[in-house]
């Protein structure tokens, strides 16, 4: 029988798919590496969709979304650009008033949309699923597949919004203060703030304390990680202390190691990522205290706050200090929506989904519970109310089988037309004026400046210098070779990295701008990140040592 | 230095600025807006720098500030004597008989424009950049003598206590002031005031606020009495007139100013009519458009002349406001709006 496509309608078709567009990029952020077909089959679909509400919705006068296919686990994506100057201005119309929301009350707005999409996921926790019938379970799954499109709408809507003011405030920085988003004292502008991904951090930190407090140290500092949690139970303290922690874990680990895929166990499932992150921070020793490194940040901010609008003429005051307080709401949002929506819906998708898997299992549908993400949810509605009666192994096994496939050869990071190159291409990317691509994506190119006799020239995405031995991390999965004191050196970095941020002393990625992960992370525990380096983990080795001066945008390889 | 160093207004504009200071160069900019401001002239940056040249009176202050610059610093005293100093020495220069000269053409020729022989003129400091305590002024100056004599003081002025702290605070050059000088035909007011193009309080544009008293405006700028206020609304018209008790107001005695009781038939009566009124907010609303910005602004009726033609404008700027929310909500979508375009 016929095996359907990964994302029937958006699978890569390079015949049709290059008439429509002449270049297409791998979105290596999220699918390196390359996805399961059930994740990938929600990111293509959802988050194409969300890009495209959140353009209507705001009626963005360039650009009307991206466009995404779907190829051997990779996203590809493409932008979708108005093409007459008369709709631009019918748009821009439209968009004057479509803004507004976030200017008069952006924390409303985005409250509001925290909390409509925490009610979904309290419904959807709701159910027993060991308990539930299989009509619950397909309803339920039902319903994660609605949660998931509602994420991306409110996902991609709030993020044209807070980045379109957080692109005006640099630019007014860069006209009225003559200082842009690659220099120290813009970042000092928009770090220092609180938001829910530092308390989830702040909350880990609070734990190692208490297990300095309570003699619980040896515990984390004499296991791995993967067996902290058996050793805790083995004392009373220990357990009582495993006890809250799993509470904790039930109300803020809806996470998973890997931010975009599903095929890794959650912190509810197994906390062991959480008590490793508990155990780095003992592993710092005691006089190390997180609110503090963040209370330096927050003056820091104070003082070129006062810096920036010093400069700034009296009778602009008044909008610019809105606008300033608007743009350091976006790094609020960039952390936070990981949290909140992302990392959060992922979690709910894969409960929801190994609910039917191990219904699966039961009847002999699947042989494995995860082998629910190798079908799309066509196939799993085929089976979903009388599972007994489908044998869907078939189909797991030949997708398994090009999913081991798809690991072994990385995707092209671009797919580009005949006759057609990057520089185009990247050209097509700044020419759509679309503040994601350009404040994620693409980000400013650095400036090679001879005289600094540098090894690597990138931008500034966090400022400071520092010093240390290089450590060259590609997956999640290396993440404990991390070690105090390191630079890390990636390609990119995402949410589930944040916690080692407290450990390293600078960053090196390869791509990113000013409103990427690792730029928002460093300036929030004030370490130097250099960015869009390109190069950075071909030509750094682990084990070197490296000085960063962001400030310049510089790396020096020592050894 | 330039050979012409004496301006009518009318050969004036803002870009102006720098070469008569900024008093003179608005008044300028006024006049090309058709706006009616007080016959006069403008002596330029230059005219001052010329006077300190010829005299020796810069040679004299450059020496003294030499010697006693870093005494200055931080020393209240030291500045009072340097500020005493100083103004005496450039009060006891002749002014160089070339510049009389000059200086009493352009005067003669404002006598001849506005047919009265040694007509009273204002005489206020024009500095180029805003410096506080130099904003020396002296009303109701007569004739040629005094003109010399009142010039050079205005002059003076930029060295006064507070201006040489300011300058000594900033890291500016001491001995260096560039002021320029506004000789303005004195209006024998019947009733003066302000203009606000926009509510102060609340930042709503939709409204323009007039407030007058009888005599000059000074009585008005410094809000040492209630004046009438009228709030008009720019679109309808509509306007809430609030007439108080106007018990004393600003006139001039034979030299300068002073403060005067008003008869008691007038305390109680507006000072301006309708069609006055009318004729204010309708420039206003022009001059606002005109620099796309709100403006605060000072007029004054001459009681020698006939409406509308003894309407005179002595100032417009921005206007400080509290800037409403909404409006400033909307200024920062039509920015976002903009980053579109690039």
């Amino acid at each position: 029988m016929k095996i359907y496509d990964v994302v029937p309608g958006l699978e890569f078709d390079p015949e049709r798919d290059f008439e429509q567009s002449p270049a297409w990029f791998l979105d290596g952020t999220h699918s390196i590496p390359p996805w399961t077909p059930m994740f990938g089959w929600f990111w293509i679909n959802f988050c194409r969709h969300g890009m495209q509400y959140g353009a209507e919705k705001l009626s963005l006068p360039t650009v009307k979304g991206w466009d995404w296919r779907f190829m051997k686990g990779g996203g590809y994506l493409t932008l979708l650009l108005v093409k007459s100057q008369e709709e631009k201005q019918r748009r821009e119309e439209r968009f004057r008033k479509a803004i507004l929301p976030f200017i008069e009350d952006y924390e409303g707005l985005w409250g509001g949309f925290i909390k409509e999409i925490l009610e979904r996921y309290e419904h959807l926790k709701a159910l027993k699923l060991d308990e539930a019938t299989n009509i619950e379970l397909l309803d339920n799954f039902e319903e994660t597949i609605n949660t998931c499109r509602r994420m991306w709408e409110i996902h991609m809507y709030m993020m044209y919004g807070t980045y379109t003011a957080y692109i005006l405030f640099e630019n007014m920085c860069r006209e009225l203060a003559g200082i842009d988003d690659t220099s120290p004292t813009f970042h000092r502008l928009v770090s220092g703030f609180d938001n829910k991904v530092f308390q989830v951090d702040r909350r880990l930190w609070q734990f190692s304390k208490r297990a300095e407090e309570e003699g619980l140290v040896d515990v984390f500092l004499q296991n791995e990680p993967a067996n902290i949690s058996a050793a805790l139970a083995t004392s009373e303290k220990g357990q009582a202390f495993l006890k809250d922690f799993m509470d904790f874990m039930n109300e803020d680990g809806w996470r998973m190691q890997r931010m975009s895929e599903i095929n890794l166990p959650t912190w509810v499932e197994d906390p062991t990522p959480a008590l490793s992150n508990v155990k780095q921070f003992l592993m710092k020793g005691g006089g190390f205290n997180l609110d503090e490194e963040r209370g330096k940040v927050a003056k820091e901010r104070e003082a070129a706050e006062k810096e920036v609008l010093d400069k700034v003429p009296q009778e602009q005051k008044g909008w610019f200090e809105q606008l300033m307080r608007l743009a350091q709401k976006s790094g609020i949002f960039s952390e936070e929506h990981d949290h909140y929506l992302d990392l959060y819906t992922h979690a709910m998708m894969r409960r929801s989904a190994l609910g039917l898997g191990d219904r699966f299992v039961k009847e002999g549908t699947i042989d494995d519970r995860e082998d629910i993400f190798f079908l799309i949810p066509d196939e799993v509605r085929r089976a979903g109310i009388n599972p007994d009666q489908f044998d869907l192994r078939y189909i797991v096994e030949r997708r398994k089988a090009e999913w081991e496939e798809w690991q072994k050869t990385p995707n092209p990071p671009a797919m580009l037309k005949e006759g057609f190159d990057m520089d185009q291409a990247m050209g097509v990317l700044v020419q759509s004026n679309d503040p994601i691509a350009l404040k994620v994506v693409v980000g400013a190119m650095p400036e090679v400046r001879p005289e600094l006799k540098a090894d690597l020239y990138g931008t500034c995405g966090s400022p400071g210098v520092a010093e240390g031995t290089a450590r060259v991390i590609m997956t999640e999965d290396e993440l404990h070779l991390v070690e105090e004191g390191d630079i890390l050196v990636a390609a990119t970095t995402s949410p589930s990295w944040t916690p080692i941020f407290s450990m390293i002393k600078g960053v090196i990625v390869d791509r990113g701008a000013s409103l990427s992960h690792a730029a928002i992370v460093g300036r929030e525990y004030g370490i130097p990140v250099v960015m869009n380096v390109f190069e950075g983990t071909q030509k750094i080795k682990s084990g070197q040592r490296v000085k960063v001066d962001a400030n310049l945008g510089t790396v020096y390889i020592q050894d | 230095m330039a050979d012409k160093w004496i301006f009518w207004f009318n050969e004036l504009r803002s870009e102006h600025n720098d070469m008569v200071g900024k008093k003179c160069a608005n008044l300028g900019e006024m006049v090309h807006l058709g706006m009616r401001v007080p016959p006069g002239f403008a002596i330029s940056v230059d005219g001052y720098e010329r006077f300190m040249e010829t005299t020796g009176a810069g040679e004299e202050i450059r020496a003294y500030v030499l010697k006693n610059k870093e005494g200055l610093k931080n020393a209240v005293g030291k500045q009072i004597e340097a500020s005493r100093f100083i103004r005496s020495v450039i009060q006891s220069k002749e002014m160089p008989d070339d510049m009389k000269l000059e200086l009493w053409k352009h005067y003669e020729k404002l006598c001849e424009q506005v047919v009265c022989p040694n007509v009273p003129v204002a005489i206020r400091s024009s500095g180029a950049i805003s410096m506080p305590g130099q904003m020396e002024t002296y009303l109701n100056v007569c004739g040629k003598k005094d003109l010399v004599t009142k010039v050079i003081q205005v002059w003076g002025s930029a060295f006064t206590t507070r201006a040489i702290a300011f300058r000594l605070e900033n890291n500016m050059e001491l001995d260096k002031a560039p002021i320029g000088v506004a000789v303005l035909k004195m209006i024998n007011a019947k009733c003066a005031g302000v203009t606000l193009t926009v509510l102060p309080t609340t930042g709503d544009l939709s409204k323009t606020v007039v407030e007058g008293n009888w005599g000059l405006g000074e009585s008005v700028v410094s809000g040492e009495i209630t004046p009438d206020s009228f709030i008009v609304d720019k679109e309808s018209g509509k306007t809430e007139t609030t007439i108080n008790k106007k018990t004393k107001m600003v006139v001039y005695k034979a030299s300068g100013i002073r403060i005067a009781k008003v008869p008691a038939e007038l305390q109680e009566k507006p000072c301006l009519n309708k069609e006055e009124l009318e004729e204010i907010v309708r420039i206003a609303k022009d001059v606002e458009a005109h620099f796309d910005m709100p403006q605060d602004m000072e007029w004054v009726f001459d009681s020698d002349l006939t409406f509308p033609e003894n309407l005179y404008w002595v100032q417009t700027r921005p206007a400080k406001y509290t800037q409403k929310k909404e409006k400033q909500d909307e200024y920062l979508a039509e920015l976002m709006t903009r980053i579109f375009k690039m």
